[in-house]
């Protein structure tokens, strides 16, 4: 009791106020500055702690010692009513630069305190650091882990886009990371294709600016897909009529899926019976898992087979932009009339559906 | 591409995530600091982050923040339609504000299913801006949204259903070029209790404007009116009037008429900032013009007033301002122009005129758009002599004056030792 009498009572008669953080540090503030932030000013008000060591203020858990003394540097500048706006704001400028591991503290500390002005602060920091980076940059920035699968990345910003070509590439190329990512782990060597996150949501996010832009992007990237698809082609080569087709054929496996229509489905169902191998058509799951995509260990290829698969995405992808607005009437017609079933069939369709038969 | 470097599998990363545990209301501030788009795109950064942006308290579809690359008016629309459709619908929890500000959305008939959804969501705030295109007609759900505080509408037309009881916790309005019948304003107006700002630009379908608010602080409006008047506006502070019609003023009215002048300040005792813009001070000087109003303004300290040098009514209107303003600090006067030209028809005496002057505190005075004539001098004459603390005038003239007026500037007399009179080029 003395000492807290004395503790008080200082020689130039400033007032202070005890704070202490949660790792058990006890440090005195002059009262104006700590009385700055609501929480501490609260506690004085309310509880009357805080005026001497022994009762000193229990500070939240998310502020430690280095927060607090930003804290309550930026508390010991504002304070002063004297200060104009430019040199408040020109202070506030300087304060912020701090690396983002402090930002994200220093926004956690002011926030228990209840420190709305440097919330405000901090918050508009971190969004200037979030701002223009692609999605890969953030994560490295704030360490975060890059944990959701191709499909749940794709998810919430599917629904963005509208055109069905945009689609099915997306689910393609996602099917392919996740193919590679799966192999990386059992091969444990660096593949050709990083698996680019930023890309597939760039393609989104390109498709809301303009479906040029995204799909040339596809289609230049489409050529590394298919070499390993094909490759694998060459041990399974026996069944196949025409290697165009069955080139198709496995682009072509998703297509059912992306257009979850029944009639579609019934159709396919019919066609697929045909033939051996019926995969999970019948399913129509959009499932990113191909059971005859997986396993192949083959890495080389030779020039001529490389020409070729070449000269077939380009066909493909021809093919898919001349064939689309077809196609939609078909399956808009189709939600309605049953007409799909009968198109499916005939050959003056497309190609891409022969590929089906040919299964 | 930009290649990582090789690293093996089963590296984890030891620097903690530190983001992503702030609180959800300090990362939707963060998010709120971004455009939509880009709030959006954190969904793909992690696991966490999946729904973060779905609690966004501030949605802004403007024409930055959704840029279609198109030409075609119809793709960019349907893709607009498409995104603020998924956003609303994949959004959760209260939505604070919600802005609709887009260049290429006219008058879809969606806005009026989105305005029922953010009515359910209890929003706050509420921004439509129509660029182009007819008044675009506010769907009646919008009217029994009680959690309104600010409500900004740009061609728009306002028909609200009988039903209608106000807006009870409205503070901000913001109308602009829109459309509403005279009984319809009257009951907006007095319906809105807590109303503390009202702006208002461009308006039809009312010409009386009878503002009664008695919580009113800022008040703002630009337009065509015929008669304005407060009742109960004893807080308001900022008032800036514009009256966009040269009206003819009646004959009759002309004798003995009420003074407009002594109508207006009647309710507006505490007013702070004054702005007589375009037409008003001709509207203010009909009737008897007082010498001075019989409670003072004492608490105006800005007064800026558009003014004709040719109508001497309309001098004699801002010297009974200026004589009931004792605290008045900065002044800013600013000649229409077109009616410069024409002479006034009956020169006056000066006495008669600038008589009762009083002893102004001005500090600042801007006069702006004057061309020389003698009313003009004779007004800056007048300041010059009875403003003792006067710091800066500025004077601007119009093009191809000449130096007759530096020169009679030059001339007069100031009571003030310290002023400055600052000759600004036209520009």
């Amino acid at each position: 009791m003395f000492d807290a009498a004395m503790a008080v009572v200082k020689p130039e008669m400033k007032s202070y106020i005890w704070l202490q953080t949660v790792d058990g540090s006890i440090q005195q503030v002059e009262e104006e500055v700590a009385m700055f932030c609501p929480m501490i000013c609260q506690e004085v008000l309310q509880t009357g702690l805080g005026s001497s060591k022994t009762y000193a203020i229990s500070l939240p858990q998310r502020v430690n010692p280095a927060m607090l003394g930003l804290i309550l540097d930026y508390c010991r500048f504002h304070q002063v009513p004297g200060h104009s706006n430019k040199e408040r704001k020109t202070f506030d400028e300087k304060f912020i630069r701090m690396d983002t591991k402090k930002l994200c503290e220093l926004t956690s500390a002011a926030d228990s305190l209840q420190l709305k002005p440097l919330v405000d602060l901090t918050s508009r920091a971190l969004a200037r650091i979030i701002e223009g980076k692609t999605p890969e940059e953030i994560r490295e920035t704030f360490h975060l882990p890059d944990d959701l699968t191709e499909e749940e990345k794709l998810e919430p910003l599917r629904n963005i886009t509208d055109d069905p070509r945009i689609r099915l590439l997306n689910r393609l190329y996602a099917r392919k990371r996740k193919e590679l990512k799966e192999r990386k782990k059992l091969k444990d060597v660096e593949v050709e294709e990083e698996p680019k996150d930023e890309r597939s949501v760039e393609d989104l996010l390109s498709f809301i600016n303009g479906a040029d832009g995204g799909m040339s992007y596809i289609k230049g990237t489409r050529a590394n897909k298919n070499k390993k698809k094909n490759r694998r082609r060459k041990d399974h080569a026996k069944d196949i009529s025409s290697e165009n087709t069955n080139e198709n054929d496995k682009e072509l496996n998703p297509l059912p899926s992306a257009y979850h229509d029944v009639n579609f489905d019934n159709a396919l169902e019919a066609s697929a019976s045909k033939h051996s191998r019926t995969q999970n058509l019948p399913a129509i799951n959009f499932s990113p898992k191909f059971e005859f995509i997986d396993g192949d260990v083959d890495d080389d290829l030779d020039p001529a087979m490389k020409e070729e698969l070449d000269r077939e995405v380009e066909d493909f992808a021809r093919r898919l932009n001349s064939d689309w607005p077809e196609r939609m009437q078909i399956l808009s017609l189709g939600q309605d009339r049953r007409l799909v079933p009968i198109s499916m069939n005939s050959n003056g369709s497309t190609h891409l559906y022969t590929g089906f038969d040919q299964r | 591409m930009r290649r990582e470097q090789p690293r093996s599998p089963c590296l984890t990363d030891v620097e903690p995530d530190r983001i992503s545990c702030l609180p959800g209301h300090v990362i939707d501030q963060v998010l709120s600091h971004l455009s939509i788009r880009e709030a959006v795109r954190t969904s793909v950064l992690s696991s966490k982050w999946r729904y973060k942006w779905a609690t966004l308290p501030i949605l802004v579809f403007d024409t930055h923040c959704v840029s279609v690359a198109s030409q075609d008016h119809m793709i960019i629309k349907n893709k607009l339609l498409r995104i603020i459709d998924h956003v609303l619908l994949l959004h959760s929890g209260p939505i604070n504000k919600f802005k609709l500000s887009h260049r290429d959305l006219i008058g879809v008939t969606d806005i009026d299913r989105w305005t029922l959804h953010l009515c359910r969501k209890s929003i706050k705030e509420f921004v439509l801006e129509i660029w182009k295109g007819q008044r675009y007609k506010i769907h009646s759900c919008l009217f029994s949204c009680q959690s309104l505080t600010h409500l900004e509408l740009f061609n728009c037309w306002l028909k609200p259903p009988s039903t209608f009881q106000g807006f009870k916790n409205l503070k901000s309005l913001d109308l602009q070029h829109v459309t509403l019948a005279q009984d319809v304003f009257e009951n907006l107006i007095s319906s809105c209790p807590l109303l503390e700002r009202l702006t208002l630009m461009n308006f039809d379908g009312f010409t009386n404007l009878n503002i009664d608010a008695p919580n009113l602080l800022f008040f703002d409006i630009g337009g065509k009116f015929e008669d304005i008047s407060f009742e109960n506006t004893f807080q308001l502070a900022v008032v800036s009037i514009g009256l966009y019609l040269n009206f003819e003023i009646n004959q009759s009215r002309l004798h003995g008429g009420s003074s407009n002048l002594l109508k207006f300040f009647v309710h507006l005792p505490h007013v702070q900032r004054l702005e007589v813009q375009s037409y008003f001070l001709k509207y203010l000087a009909v009737g008897v013009v007082p010498i001075k109003l019989p409670r003072p303004c004492i608490d105006l300290s800005y007064l800026s007033i558009r003014i004709n040098f040719n109508d001497l009514k309309e001098i004699s209107a801002s010297l009974c301002l200026l004589r009931s303003s004792p605290n008045l600090q900065e002044l800013e006067i600013l000649a229409r122009p077109e009616e410069q030209t024409v002479l006034l028809t009956h020169t006056y005496c000066w006495e008669d005129v600038y008589f009762s002057c009083p002893v102004m505190q001005l500090r600042y005075v801007k006069i702006d758009g004057i061309s020389g004539i003698k009313p003009e001098l004779d007004f800056i004459n007048f300041l010059l002599l009875h403003s003792p603390v006067l710091e800066r005038m500025t004077v601007k003239p119009v093009a191809n004056v000449g130096l007759e007026l530096m020169k009679e500037l030059l001339r007069f007399r100031r009571a003030s030792g310290q002023a400055e009179i600052i000759y600004l080029e036209p520009s």
